[in-house]
Parts: C-alpha cells; sequence; structure tokens
C-alpha cells in the first residue's frame, strides 16, 4: 500500500542526516550525534559516512546554527568503528565531556559541546555481542540431580538490615564506624535513585548528611548551566540552631573546591592559639566546616557545603577534639560524587525530555505546514481557473475550478477533523445504528474518487448485520480514513487498481469486522511497526499523516482494533474489529438470524 | 499519463504529482495555444520528454519521497541535450552540489506569473539558465 519514511523537521537529508523526531535515541547500528541543548536540540545526526565536518557553515555536513560555532569548527573521522573529533583551530574551542579538547577518540555517552551547542556521541551497536541465550537456558524442568529448593529468601526493603545489628561488633569501633559509613551510602543510593526532581533530590541528601554528621548549618549549592555561577539551592539547620542566620561561605574555599576539584575540612581556629585560653577561641567557640565538590562524570555541578560551631564550654568539655574528622570529609565526598551523578542523570533525562518534544512538534509543524501548503497550493489553483473563466466567460471552466476549490476545502475539513480528533481524548458518542449503513455512505463517498482513478471499488456487506450501539461518526470517519488510505495508495502507482470493502458479523466472536482489501503497492515489513504513528506517512503530497493513526484511536475507543497484513507489490489487507453492543431493547429479540429463538 | 499533439504549436511538459496542478496548467496553457503533456511521476515524465521533446519542462521537485536534488539532475541532463528550459517548482538546499540550470519558483507560487513566465520563455527563451531561487 503506502510507501513510509522518518519525516525530518529539516526538509532536507543531507550527508550528516539530520533527523528530528526519533525517538529511538538508544543503541542503533549507525553511530550518531543527538542535539540536547542549544537552537537544533532535538536534532540527531546519522553518522553514515567516514568524514564530517562539524560548523555554521551551510556546507558543512552537519550545519550548527549557533552564533559562538565557527564557520569550520570541527570534525569527525572515523575511527574504526567509533570517531574521533579534531577542533578545526576554531575560536571558541571544542570541548568533549566539559574539557577542551584538540583531538578526542570519542566513546558512547560522551557529551560534544561546541559554542552554545551540546550534543550526545551515540556510537554503534556491538555487533559482535554474544548471543548469552545460547549459554544461558531458563528451564522449567530440571534434571533431578540438580534440582534446587529455596533455603532463605530476603524481601527488598529488608536489604539494608545488612548493616544494621551493631550489638554484634561492641568491642570493634572502627567495624562498627565502617558499616554506618556504609549504611550511609546505601542510603545516598537509595535517595538518588528514586527521584526525578533534581530540588527533592537535593533536599533528601541534606536530610541524609545531617542525620549522619552533627553539623549545624549546610546548603547546597549548583552550578547555573547558563551563568556558570553557584548558586544555592537547599539550605538546612539544625533543630536549636538559628535558622535566620546568614550562611556565608568563603569564595577562596569554593574556588578551591570546585577547580581543584577536592574537598576540604576547615577550621576558623588557629593552630598557635587552638589551646590558648587567652585566644579567639576560648571567647569565640571554633566554626568548622566541610565544602565538597559535587562530581558527576563530565563536570562539578556544585557544591556541598555543612559547618558547626563548637562553644568555649563545648571546646573544654570535650578536651579539644574536634567534631568533623577526615572520615567525614571522605564520605561527604563520596556522597556528593553520587549525588552530582543523580543530577547529571537527572538534567540529561530532562534534556532529552526536552529535546524529543522540541523534535515532535518540529515534526508535527513541519508536516502540518507542508500540507496545508499543499491545500493552499490547490485553493490558488482553483480561483485562478474561475478567474480565467469569469474573464473568458466561460462556465466550463469556472466549474472545473470550482471543483477544485471545493475539493480543497474538504480537505482543510477533514484535516482540522483529523487533528481534533487525535488531540483530544474523547468517550465515542454511542447510538444505535447499522455499521453496514456507515460502510455503505463511505463507499458512496468514494466512489467519484474511484471513477477519476480508475480504481474498481467493491462493497460486500454482511447479510446478517445486526443493529449496534457504536459511535456512527467516529466509525465512518475510522473507514473513510481506512478506504482512502487504499485509494491513495494506489493512486499513487498511476495504475488502475481494485478495492474490496466487506463487512462480517463473528457471532461467535460477538464481533464485527470491516475488511478494507486493496492491490496497491503493499507496505514495505520495516514500515509496519510506524504505520499507525502520527506523521509517519510516506505520501509526500497527500496525506496529514493523521489518517490511520486517527482511525485507530477511533476503534481503541470503541475497545476494537485495526490490524494490517500486507505482501510488498501484491496489496494490504486492512481489518477493522468492533466488538458487538446490542441495543438492549432488540437483544433478545431480533439481534441475529442465529441467535433468534 | 497524458498528453496532446497538434503539430506546430509550443509544447511543454507538465510533470506534477498533484492532479490539480497539472490539470489547471494544462487548461490554462491550452488556451494559450501551447500543446501540453502530462505525468504524475519522475519516469513516465522522462519518457514523455524522450519521446515528445517538448520545448519546456515544469517539474516539481516534491515528486518522489527522495531527494529533489536526484530528482532534477535526469531532467537536467534531458534539458541540456534538447536544449529545452526546464521550471522547477520548489526550492533545492544550497550547498548539494552544482544546482541545475533552469529556473525555480519556491511554493507556494500564484499560478499567473508562473503561466507568464512559461509565455514568455517560450516565446524568446530562458533569459538566465543559471538562476536559482
Amino acid at each position: 500500500m503506502t510507501r513510509r519514511r522518518r519525516a525530518t523537521v529539516c526538509d532536507r537529508l543531507g550527508p550528516g542526516r539530520p533527523i528530528a523526531g526519533d525517538s529511538s535515541w538508544g543503541v542503533s547500528a549507525v553511530p550518531s550525534l543527538f542535539v540536547i541543548r542549544g537552537n537544533d536540540q532535538g536534532t540527531r545526526f546519522e553518522l553514515e559516512e567516514s568524514l564530517f565536518r562539524i560548523g555554521r557553515d551551510s556546507a558543512s555536513s552537519i550545519q550548527v546554527h549557533d552564533t559562538e560555532v565557527s564557520r569550520q569548527h570541527a570534525e569527525l573521522r572515523r575511527s574504526d568503528e567509533d570517531f574521533a573529533i579534531s577542533d578545526l583551530n576554531s575560536s571558541n574551542g571544542t570541548f568533549v565531556n566539559g574539557r577542551r579538547t584538540q583531538r578526542h577518540l570519542l566513546s558512547s555517552g560522551d557529551q560534544i559541546q561546541v559554542g552554545r551547542t551540546l550534543m550526545l556521541y551515540t556510537g554503534p551497536a556491538d555487533a559482535s555481542e554474544e548471543d548469552l541465550t545460547k549459554t544461558i537456558s531458563i528451564t522449567s524442568v530440571e534434571p533431578a540431580e540438580e534440582q534446587s529448593h529455596i533455603i532463605h529468601s530476603v524481601k527488598h526493603e529488608e536489604s539494608s538490615e545488612i548493616f544494621g545489628g551493631e550489638a554484634e561488633f561492641p568491642q570493634n569501633p572502627w567495624l562498627a564506624r565502617a558499616r554506618s559509613n556504609l549504611q550511609v551510602m546505601y542510603r545516598t543510593a537509595l535517595a538518588v535513585s528514586h527521584t526525578l526532581d533534581i530540588d527533592q533530590l537535593l533536599h533528601r541528601i541534606m536530610e541524609l548528611i545531617f542525620e549522619w554528621v552533627e553539623a549545624d548549618r549546610g546548603c547546597i549549592m549548583l552550578v547555573d548551566p547558563q551563568s556558570k555561577a553557584l548558586q544555592p539551592k537547599v539550605r538546612r539547620t539544625r533543630e536549636g540552631v538559628r535558622s535566620d542566620e546568614k550562611i556565608s561561605i568563603s569564595k577562596t574555599i569554593l574556588d578551591y573546591v570546585t577547580e581543584r576539584n577536592e574537598g576540604v575540612l576547615t577550621s576558623d581556629a588557629r593552630e598557635d592559639e587552638r589551646w590558648n585560653p587567652t585566644g579567639s577561641i576560648v571567647k569565640m567557640g571554633v566554626r568548622e566546616a566541610i565544602c565538597v565538590p559535587l562530581r558527576g562524570r563530565y563536570d562539578v555541578v556544585g557544591a556541598i557545603y555543612i559547618d558547626t560551631h563548637s562553644s568555649p564550654q563545648e571546646i573544654i568539655r570535650k578536651g579539644g577534639t574536634t567534631k568533623f574528622t577526615e572520615d567525614h570529609l571522605k564520605l561527604m565526598i563520596a556522597i556528593a560524587h553520587q549525588a552530582a551523578l543523580a543530577v547529571e542523570d537527572t538534567r540529561y533525562y530532562s534534556a532529552m525530555v526536552q529535546a524529543e518534544r522540541l523534535a515532535a512538534v518540529g515534526q508535527t509543524v513541519a508536516t502540518l505546514s507542508h500540507h496545508i501548503k499543499n491545500i493552499l497550493q490547490g485553493i490558488r489553483g482553483g480561483s485562478y481557473l474561475i478567474e480565467m473563466g469569469l474573464a473568458d466567460h466561460d462556465e466550463t471552466v469556472i466549474d472545473k475550478g470550482w471543483n477544485i476549490v471545493e475539493k480543497n476545502q474538504k480537505k482543510i475539513s477533514d484535516m482540522v477533523m483529523d487533528m481534533l480528533t487525535f488531540s483530544k481524548e474523547r468517550e465515542p458518542e454511542l447510538t444505535q445504528a447499522n455499521i453496514n449503513d456507515v460502510v455503505g455512505e463511505v463507499v458512496e463517498l468514494m466512489q467519484v474518487r474511484c471513477g477519476e482513478l480508475e480504481i474498481d471499488l467493491q462493497w460486500r456487506p454482511a447479510d446478517d448485520m445486526p443493529d449496534m450501539v457504536f459511535d456512527p461518526d467516529g466509525l465512518h470517519r475510522a473507514v473513510l480514513n481506512v478506504v482512502t488510505n487504499a485509494v491513495e495508495a494506489i493512486g499513487e502507482t498511476e495504475q488502475p487498481g481494485k478495492i474490496d470493502v466487506q463487512s462480517k458479523y463473528l457471532t461467535e466472536k460477538t464481533l464485527v469486522q470491516i475488511v478494507v482489501i486493496d492491490d496497491g503497492p503493499g507496505i514495505p515489513t520495516d514500515q509496519l511497526a510506524q504505520l499507525f504513528s502520527p506523521f509517519a506517512s510516506s505520501k509526500k503530497s497527500r496525506g496529514t499523516g493523521l489518517g490511520l493513526p486517527v482511525s485507530q484511536k477511533i476503534l481503541n475507543e470503541h475497545g476494537g482494533r485495526i490490524t494490517v497484513a500486507s505482501a510488498p507489490g501484491r496489496g494490504s489487507r486492512f481489518t477493522l474489529e468492533v466488538p458487538v453492543t446490542l441495543p438492549k431493547s432488540t437483544s433478545q429479540t431480533t439481534a441475529h438470524a442465529d441467535t433468534e429463538p | 499519463m497524458e498528453g496532446e499533439t497538434l503539430d506546430g504549436q509550443p509544447s511543454v511538459l507538465i510533470v506534477d504529482p498533484s492532479e490539480e496542478t497539472r490539470e489547471v496548467l494544462r487548461t490554462a496553457l491550452e488556451r494559450r495555444g501551447v500543446r501540453t503533456f502530462l505525468a504524475q511521476g519522475a519516469e513516465p515524465g522522462l519518457k514523455l520528454a524522450q519521446q515528445n521533446h517538448p520545448d519546456l519542462v515544469v517539474l516539481d521537485l516534491e515528486l518522489n519521497a527522495g531527494e529533489p536534488e536526484q530528482l532534477a539532475a535526469p531532467f537536467a541532463r534531458q534539458s541540456r541535450v534538447e536544449g529545452t528550459s526546464l521550471v522547477m517548482l520548489g526550492t533545492l538546499r544550497r550547498g548539494r552540489g552544482n544546482l541545475p540550470p533552469g529556473e525555480f519558483v519556491p511554493k507556494p507560487y500564484h499560478y499567473g506569473p508562473l503561466i507568464r513566465r512559461i509565455e514568455e520563455i517560450l516565446d524568446t527563451g530562458p533569459r538566465d539558465l543559471a538562476r536559482s531561487a
């Protein structure tokens, strides 16, 4: 029937094959670059050739619409299966995973930044992957000698209990501390795995830190992706500590932490005066702080800061022992790394969702614009003929023009109806009717068009079709779209053809089938899966790409479905199945010849 | 594939997937004494061009799902061989190799100016073959 191809936002596919709206951003046989930030967000470039040039220039095989990108910015050259990126002396540099680079061999997951555009590289799928199903099998019957039985089981929520039971090691404080640290890490891992909201995630991390360490105040700062400045996101104070007190963090320390990627433990006590009773400590106490970078896979995304204050009395009582130790610092670094990975993942996921959404919107707009442009062209043609006929006083030409205008008016009305049906959540308007009448109307409506295209449109209604409860307007549209699709598919071949429309009442299944069989070009197997996806149409000048998805939606609303079988070169068969709901008043009396008493 | 032959008249081949566009151009051109050949697709279009040697070819660049550059190439070759003019409806992307010689009319277009330009080319020959959209 119809040939289908992936639609593109860019009007032409070039060597870099920019493809938008492709949601298959998982593993693919072809390496690709997917723009996750920047003006081209949502565009995917499939890297099928060996050499690509990234640049602002329109001759670039990967053209990036970014004023901070040089005309010829960087080059991608195939190196075995993967690609190596080389900077072409660009003004603003090429960055891989946040680091400026001259040449870098890319591996899957690498982030490439040129100007303000951030792209994700996905390498080719590993074709050499071993088929593990050959060496591992899941069997329902085990050999008698290998029969195993369950001797113990642990629920998921009980798994953290491995870190409990401190009483087992009362004599070993080191072991107890190590186990406590492990528990903190386990809980951090749980916290970061349960959310996709960054603010929520940071609050959890802060709570966790406060449960484990005796901190008075704490805050988490994130680097703003645009301004690159650290911005506070979460602040927490221990109960009993003044919460309106401003936390002042030394910029020198923050810069040290984020630039050198090292965690620091600080104290405002000077070594020489620490135990001097006349020193400031005894008067003011000591403020200790830990500041650690949020270092993720690609970059430092922020910092965590906690501090604590010991009063002079506390210091004297404890004999000068500090509250924060190197162990605390090490564990904070580990927690921060976990949190940073989660922040990066969440940002990456959001960017992906946003990019996919933009791509889908772009694709929708491109497809609709194309269709509207064709309708406009038709109306202009019709108007031109009418004008010409009026000038020449030739009614035949006026008629011809008017027909074209009317056809296009119908096209735009169909398109609007399809868009409304597709976009709205709606309940079918159920009423009693006969499905043969509905399908018969569609066939009658399509006869003129079929005559023009030399298509023999046959209609064979089931004799025993009962009245049913369904949405006649909805099913009319569903059948009309399927028949229209068949007509257009045959029309594209420029050959005469045949369409056979049948209705069947399957009493044993309480199901009605409407079958539309055409002898058109058929649908290639690889395009069958996309057939009911919106805007997947290959019919360049005709369909909106919404016809079949709308039919499917209407059938689903009725609890039915559409199936399709196709043999390329021989034709296609669409089967629309509607479950039968007989009208209450007639179901016991006139439903069907076979069921009548 | 449709077409008529009447000797001694200027002739135009219209290759366009839209039946409406073919019909409008045919009606308008025939009223001006131009012989027309019509084709819905590229292949029958090329065949008609080779058989009937039209003076001008109007080619819709959105004929197939494929690249318009690839579509235009054989028509451009045919035009060079025959010395005929080529008017292409739609646009080609810059930087995709050499543009075929001919005129480009971006979509959506108005029929009045298009018909006038076709008449002009038929009367005087192409003014500037290398002009692009």
